[in-house]
């Protein structure tokens, strides 16, 4: 595009002329430009210049004769520069009110303008510059001055420069003046062409296209862009018309010259299309140009003529599309909506356009080269051409002749034009511009992340590179783009670009390079069925790809390495070879693009093997390469360099030198052969012994090949072996690295080796359940069996049984002792006593889960123990690991260690579960005002009477299943309870009996509470329980501390009350049948108020009663009122008192005496009682309960 | 006139790749084709929103380069079909035509039991029927 | 299709194809003869989706690849579709087959052995019969461009229930 000339790539700008008065001129003209549209000035000084510029020159040949072209060069730059469409004549006011002979002058220079003017319809105004604002104008000179133009009033401007405001409004109005009439102008001129375009008043086909384009060029200085796009297209439709018919120039020159044409036509249109925002149509457009012209290829000799203007046409759409700001953002919405015009969302990309460009240049370039050739002597052409230029005509070419002065043009045959066309075409490097156009192209893509095409493009760059000798950037960008090649399995392309870069490192001596390309090119899977269609020319230096071309690229390395030959570069100096002093290391990774040049898979037969017996392991070479490559030695590295060893190849006995230095014992090994076959394992099986516990892995194989080649090559699992990238898509039979399938698929490259066996025994004493609180004690023993112990270690570890290994609840039950729930609490061993101090420091450093201890040195036969000390805080079983690791050589630090394992379960139980409960005294009941409520309110507390004697019964029952002393169970008041506020003290003096409870017997004790302060909540206290196992019970004494153990156990708060009334039954401890006794209801009135009660007594069977039945009784304050009754048993056994009901009416509260309290044996006759009382005593208690 | 069908796996590599002209064209053909899965990527990831093209096996006409025209077929096994074609004027429903039959012979080759998944088709069997198909599309669109 | 197959032929074929691998090829190998089992249903499950995927426009996502194994595929495998589809949205999917064919003509023989071994055994013996249509299922989606895990179960027999991961 950037050679089109200015005026063809811009729209038309429109002219005007300024004369006289030359010092305005800079302002009007600086204003004029800034216009939107601009406008252009043409600046005469004086009028003596405009006759020379509007004077028209010798009019063209008569209307009859045919034009000699189509479109004349300079039109376009004759409309920007010299033919304005406006004339401004310019006059001071002084001159124009002056003295005659100033008006005078005035006058002729306006005649001589408008004689100058008229014939070409230029429009005239006349601009009175008043150099002052107070000078004043003559008004008849003015009105003379604007008949004397032939002008409307409205064209004479009178232009006031001499202050802002003025000068301003006087640009403003020219300008408007000038818009006008220019458009005016223009719009009669292209009137006038567009008459003759209709009334086909021309001469000949060339002229009509000529009118049609000025009429678009009229149109586009109006911006009328719909008529310029159509008299555009018109012109163009003629123009491809005129192809068949045309006979004026010859042949070649004439469809040079349509094509010129047609290419600024096709520019104007497309111009016009894409800043019309019309980007469909453009494309549809430039695809119509495109397929009505490349057929057009014209005359065989000036073939790269058409060529280069295809690139030309490729290349300009490609920058207007780039340019047009609407390309990138509508592409997706433009393609989504026409899916019936065909285009695809390609043609709407620059790139796709600077791609065929570069691809038509170089078509052009290969064309231009035949041309070229086929001249028989190349000099022979410079000499003709040098007079030729083009001519008048866009398109056309003529010889120049200079006759004196004029420059005339002389019609020239078309040899002279191929001639001269060939010097030109000579002068241009199409190289880099063929690069330069890839590029953009590759950019461009590369943007849109378009990958393939961008590969392409860069291939294309890379050739045109190696074409011009640039090995280096070529080289480069060949192995960039082989990569894609390589990773979609592209074999032809890849064959391809590899073909190129082996060749580039040829040509720059890269002998590593070299080979590495060439051994991939020998190991890629092409085979016999390409070699049909592709000829050798397409693949470039690479050859065709086919089995013979890879044998031969396969000797070629064979032969280099085997230093027999060195192939010869281009450059004598940098010969390709592999020699002693420069020897030849190639590495072949998991990624590698030389995989299929060489692919060690190393499997062991074991996974697992014990020290010191020997396994086996296969080691399996896999080549593509197509002939039968022989290895001279192999080794074979593994992670513990110490098993390191060498294959030999027994058929080439002198070469045993080793490929790494390693250590002196370095283990050799002999194969009969060592012959790669392609495609066919070369499985080679040794023994592996190992001393050593840990992993052993096989890390590489180094192949040597040559007496200076060598390839590292990666060692990779069967099991974890990823198919040949390239060969994988192949159709062919695929074999196992290993003759075992079941090896092949498992088979890894490393080896665990395990620990030798222990001989040395871990025992964990079981000792059944441990009781929660207790420090629960767990015997180790250690016996050395059968080997030393050095450096032991003794690792302890308590697991939840039920997952985790957490002992931290913190979330759920924050109240425990530091979120254990077990806790490891020491290690205890007779055996280090001495250093005791060292190893709880060591313990206490550990977590309450987890500890490590030190075993000393133990001979064989020696034994050694220690005691886990563990505490239980809940319930819980947990599992005790304990592992011990020792060395049994030494205590070198690098020794083998060896480990024993043992784990145990344990369950944590609770020992005892004590419980409680109150009871009132006997025969005695309090009126607890809040007890009526609770039946409502199910209050959560137990209610006691205030300074009342009440009994708390504790027991605690033995959960376990061994046998508990019980040492003393006490009430402990809480800290922040008053001392006084409750007395609680035992109702017996200590155990009497001793204690022992057998699993599931229940201990008890009886305490007498008297609350001494009313609270709802009163502190009761923690029980205390200590007991201790039974000694003498089980086996398991010994591990058992003797200490105590201490069960705490709170007692639920009570509520305290004052009882306001409390009843008392009085009756003998039993009665006897016949036998009357007096039964007493004693109703205490406690405080300081008259009491009400209503009582009232039922009537029961079992007795005769004597008093009254019903009552209401006044009690006084802090007294005593009697109730007497007289009964007689009629019956015997356990009989219920007759039932009292007392209802205090100030409390409207009513209550009875609970059952068991009014309940007496009657015995049948009198007993004899010879028992203690204290038994009678305890058997009523029971009774009571 | 077809010029060349290529069959590509899913992972872009080329399982089947023909070409049926005269010329020293075949590498260049390997890379229109090659270069065709840009498009096929392209339309199959931004899909057109018009409701009958969506999810179409058939792509249409991926691009037109200098003297070809590419076709383009996308299986939902996400194996792509590739067509080069030189005429100028072609209809589509030829073209889904072609596709069709050449799925079909496409169907029968993978279903042969020696046939390995993800592998190049070497088929004779495959070839042959391809050739015809070619040569058909050839002829139904001259008539 | 226009070539048919007998049932009960096709029945055969995939029991005698279980018995081979498991008591002849990998006797004592069990994982290893499954393995084989799985990538013959494999290739099967390939190339028949292939063919029957054949007209019918591209698949937009998962959901509606593992409806087309339900519905036709199954229908043209099975000639019943399957009966209930579940899925956790998040790449599981379990396709239930209330009568599944393979499975509807076997019984476990409790005379022969009896107790928990011997059901064991025959849980064991049939769960390898299920290695087929798993790879079937598996080769099938991921020719169609999901990779995925295929495992069955067998909980009340002749109900099948196949559970599909789709590995990300």
């Amino acid at each position: 595009m950037e050679e089109y000339p200015e005026e063809l790539r811009t729209p038309p700008v429109a002219l005007i002329s300024l004369v006289g008065c030359s010092d305005h001129h800079p302002a009007i003209s600086g204003h004029l430009h800034s216009l939107q549209p601009p406008m252009n000035v043409l600046a005469l000084p004086d009028f003596s210049k405009i006759q020379a510029v509007l004077t028209k020159k010798a009019k063209e040949p008569g209307a009859g004769d045919p034009p000699s072209g189509i479109l004349k060069r300079d039109w376009l730059l004759k409309h920007r520069t010299r033919v304005p469409a406006v004339v401004a004549a310019m006059f001071s006011s002084a001159h124009v009110s002056g003295d005659p002979a100033q008006w005078l002058q005035v006058c002729t220079e306006l005649e001589n303008l408008k004689a100058a003017a008229r014939p070409r319809n230029i429009k005239l105004v006349v601009i009175v510059v008043q150099s002052s604002s107070a000078d004043d104008i003559n008004e008849d000179r003015m009105i003379a001055l604007r008949k004397r133009a032939d002008v409307d009033s409205k064209y004479l401007v009178i232009y006031t420069p001499s202050d802002a405001s003025e000068l301003k409004q006087s640009l403003n109005r020219l300008a408007n003046v000038f818009v006008e009439l220019a458009n005016t102008y223009y719009r009669d001129e292209g009137r006038r062409m567009k008459t003759r375009v209709e009334k086909k008043s021309f001469s000949s086909i060339e002229l009509n296209i000529r009118y049609c384009f000025k009429v678009a060029v009229y149109a586009e200085f109006r911006r009328d862009w719909v008529e310029a796009l159509r008299f555009y297209e018109e012109a163009y439709r003629i123009l491809r018309e005129m192809i068949g018919t045309s006979t004026r120039l010859p042949p070649i020159q004439r469809l040079v010259e349509i094509k010129h044409v047609a290419e600024q036509l096709h520019f104007k249109v497309s111009t016009l299309l894409l800043h019309g925002g019309k980007i469909i149509e453009a494309v549809t457009w430039f695809r119509q140009h495109n397929a009505s012209y490349k057929r057009l290829v014209g005359a065989p000799e000036a073939i790269y003529l058409h060529w280069e203007w295809m690139s030309r046409q490729f290349l300009v759409f490609a920058e207007l599309l780039e340019t047009s700001s609407a390309t990138t953002q509508t592409i997706s919405s433009v393609t989504a909506d026409n899916p019936d015009r065909g285009l695809t969302e390609w043609e709407f990309r620059p790139a796709y356009y600077f791609q065929l460009a570069a691809h038509y240049l170089k078509k052009k370039r290969s064309s231009l080269d035949i041309a070229l050739s086929m001249l028989v002597n190349a000099n022979e052409i410079d000499g003709g051409a040098e007079s030729v230029a083009p001519s008048t005509f866009v398109g056309q070419f003529a010889r120049l002749l200079e006759q004196g002065e004029a420059l005339s043009f002389q019609p020239i045959d078309d040899e002279e034009y191929i001639h001269y066309a060939l010097t030109e075409g000579k002068r241009f490097q199409d190289s880099y511009e063929i690069i330069a156009l890839f590029n953009r192209s590759y950019e461009s893509y590369s943007n849109l992340r378009v990958q393939r095409m961008g590969s392409t493009c860069g291939l294309e760059i890379a050739k045109e590179y190696f074409l011009v000798g640039d090995f280096t950037t070529a080289k480069q960008f060949f192995d960039n783009f082989a990569h894609l090649y390589r990773q979609e399995g592209w074999v032809i392309l890849l064959w391809e670009a590899l073909g190129y870069s082996r060749e580039c490192s040829k040509k720059m001596g890269a002998v590593k390079n070299f080979v590495e390309s060439s051994l991939e090119m020998a190991s890629l899977p092409v085979s016999s069925d390409y070699i049909q269609s592709l000829g050798f020319k397409e693949c470039g230096p690479a050859g065709p790809p086919s089995l013979p071309e890879r044998e031969s690229i396969h000797k070629e390395i064979l032969e280099l390495v085997s230093g027999e030959l060195g192939v010869r570069s281009l450059e004598e100096t940098n010969d390709l070879n592999v020699t002693e002093g420069n020897p030849l290391h190639l590495e072949i990774d998991l990624v590698s693009p030389l995989r299929s040049v060489l692919l060690a898979s190393v499997a062991f037969h074991e996974q697992t093997v014990k020290p010191g017996a020997s396994t086996l392991m296969t080691l399996s070479l896999l080549s593509q390469l197509p002939l039968t490559t022989e290895i001279d030695q192999l080794e074979v590295q593994f992670n513990q360099s110490e098993y390191n060893f060498t294959i030999t190849n027994a058929e080439r006995p002198h070469s045993t030198s080793k490929i790494t230095s390693g250590t002196q014992n370095h283990r050799v090994e002999t194969a009969a052969s060592l012959s790669l076959v392609t495609n066919k394992w070369l499985r080679l099986t040794y023994e592996i012994k190992s001393e050593q516990s840990g992993k052993l892995e096989c890390i590489s194989v180094i192949a040597k090949l040559g007496p200076h080649f060598t390839i590292f090559c990666r060692a990779e699992s069967p099991a974890s072996m990823d198919g040949l990238p390239l060969w994988k898509f192949e159709d062919r039979v695929e074999t196992y690295p290993t003759k075992d399938p079941a090896l092949a698929i498992t088979g890894q490259k490393v080896i665990q080796v395990e620990e030798a066996e222990p001989l040395v025994d871990l025992n964990l004493g079981d000792s059944g359940a441990a009781l929660v609180g207790e420090s629960f004690m767990v015997p180790v023993n250690i016996a050395a069996r059968g080997h030393d112990i050095y450096s032991g270690e003794l690792k302890i570890n308590l697991v939840d049984v039920k997952g985790g290994g957490l002992f931290s609840t913190r979330e759920t039950e924050p109240s425990t002792m530091d979120g254990h729930h077990v806790e490891l609490l020491s290690v205890a061993g007779a055996e280090w006593e001495d250093e005791s101090q060292k190893e709880a420091e060591k313990i206490n450093n550990i977590q309450q889960s987890f500890g490590l201890v030190s075993i000393p040195f133990l001979k064989i036969g020696d034994t050694w123990s220690c005691k886990l000390e563990i505490k239980w805080y809940r319930p819980k079983p947990v599992m005790l690991y304990v592992s011990l690791g020792y060395s049994p050589h030494g205590n070198e630090l690098n020794a083998q260690k060896i480990h024993v394992h043992k784990s145990l379960q344990i369950e944590g139980q609770n020992p005892v579960l004590i419980s409680h409960r109150f009871l009132l005294p006997f025969r005695r009941d309090p009126l607890l005002l809040s007890k009526m409520k609770a039946v409502s309110e199910n209050n959560q507390f137990t209610s006691l009477p205030l300074n009342e004697t009440s009994i708390l019964i504790l027991s605690a029952k033995n959960c376990t299943e061994v046998p508990l002393q019980v040492e003393s169970l006490y009430v402990e008041v809480d800290e922040d309870c008053v001392a006084t506020s409750c007395l609680i003290k035992p109702g017996s003096e200590d155990l009497a009996h001793s204690g022992l409870l057998v699993p599931g017997e229940e201990f008890r004790k009886v305490f007498m509470v008297i609350p001494q302060v009313n609270s709802s909540t009163l502190g009761m206290g923690t029980v205390c329980l200590r007991w201790r196992r039974h000694p003498g019970s089980g086996v398991q004494v010994s591990c058992i501390q003797e200490d105590s153990v201490l069960t705490r156990h709170k007692l639920p708060d009570v509520n305290v009350e004052l009882a306001p009334l409390t009843i008392t039954l009085e009756c003998p401890p039993y009665g006897i049948l016949g036998d009357p006794f007096t039964y007493f209801i004693k109703i205490h009135n406690q405080t300081q108020l008259l009491q009400e009660v209503k009582f009232s007594l039922a009537d029961s069977q079992s007795f005769v009663l004597s008093g009254s039945h019903n009552g209401t009784t006044y009690v006084l304050p802090k007294s005593e009122h009697i109730l007497s009754y007289k009964l007689v048993p009629l019956v015997s056994g356990p009989l219920q008192l007759p039932k009292v009901t007392l209802t205090s009416v100030r409390y409207s509260a009513g209550y009875q005496p609970s059952v068991n309290a009014s309940t007496i044996f009657v015995y049948p006759s009198k007993p004899h009682l010879k028992v203690a009382d204290q038994r009678e005593g305890r058997t009523e208690s029971v009774a009571a309960k | 006139m077809i010029v060349c069908v290529a069959v590509v796996g899913h992972q872009n590599n080329p399982l089947y790749i023909q070409s049926f002209t005269e010329a020293d064209d075949a590498l260049k053909l390997h890379h229109i084709v090659h270069c065709s899965l840009d498009v096929i990527d392209e339309r199959v990831n931004n899909p057109k929103k018009s409701g009958p093209l969506l999810n179409e096996t058939f792509l249409g006409l991926l691009y037109p380069t200098e003297n070809y025209k590419v076709y383009g077929y996308l299986t939902n096994t996400k194996v792509k079909f590739i067509l080069v074609t030189t005429d100028l004027d072609v209809k589509d429903a030829d073209v889904r035509n072609f596709f069709r039959r050449f799925h079909a012979a496409y169907g029968d080759a993978v279903s042969n039991p020696f046939h390995v998944p993800g592998k190049k088709i070497t088929s004779r069997t495959f070839a042959e029927s391809v050739s015809t198909i070619v040569k058909a599309f050839g002829l139904s669109s001259a008539g | 299709m226009g070539r048919e197959v007998s049932e009960s032929c096709i029945d055969s074929l995939v029991t005698e194809m279980v018995f081979s691998f498991c008591n002849r090829f990998y006797a004592d190998k069990s994982d290893l003869a499954a393995r084989r089992i799985e990538a013959i249903g494999y290739q099967v499950g390939h190339q028949l989706s292939e063919r029957y995927t054949m007209e019918r426009p591209r698949f937009s996502d998962h959901l509606e690849a593992i409806k087309f194994i339900c519905k036709d595929f199954w229908s043209e495998v099975f000639k019943k579709q399957i009966d209930n589809l579940k899925t956790n949205h998040r790449g599981t999917f379990v396709l239930q087959d209330n009568r599944f064919r393979w499975l509807s003509r076997m019984s476990v023989e409790p005379s022969l052995e009896t107790g928990q071994e011997g059901e064991n055994k025959a849980t064991e013996a049939m769960s390898m019969h299920l290695y087929f249509p798993c790879g079937i299922i598996r080769g099938a989606l991921s020719n169609l461009g999901i990779p995925c895990a295929v495992s069955a179960d067998i909980s009340n027999l002749p109900a099948c229930s196949f559970v599909i991961r789709i590995k990300a």
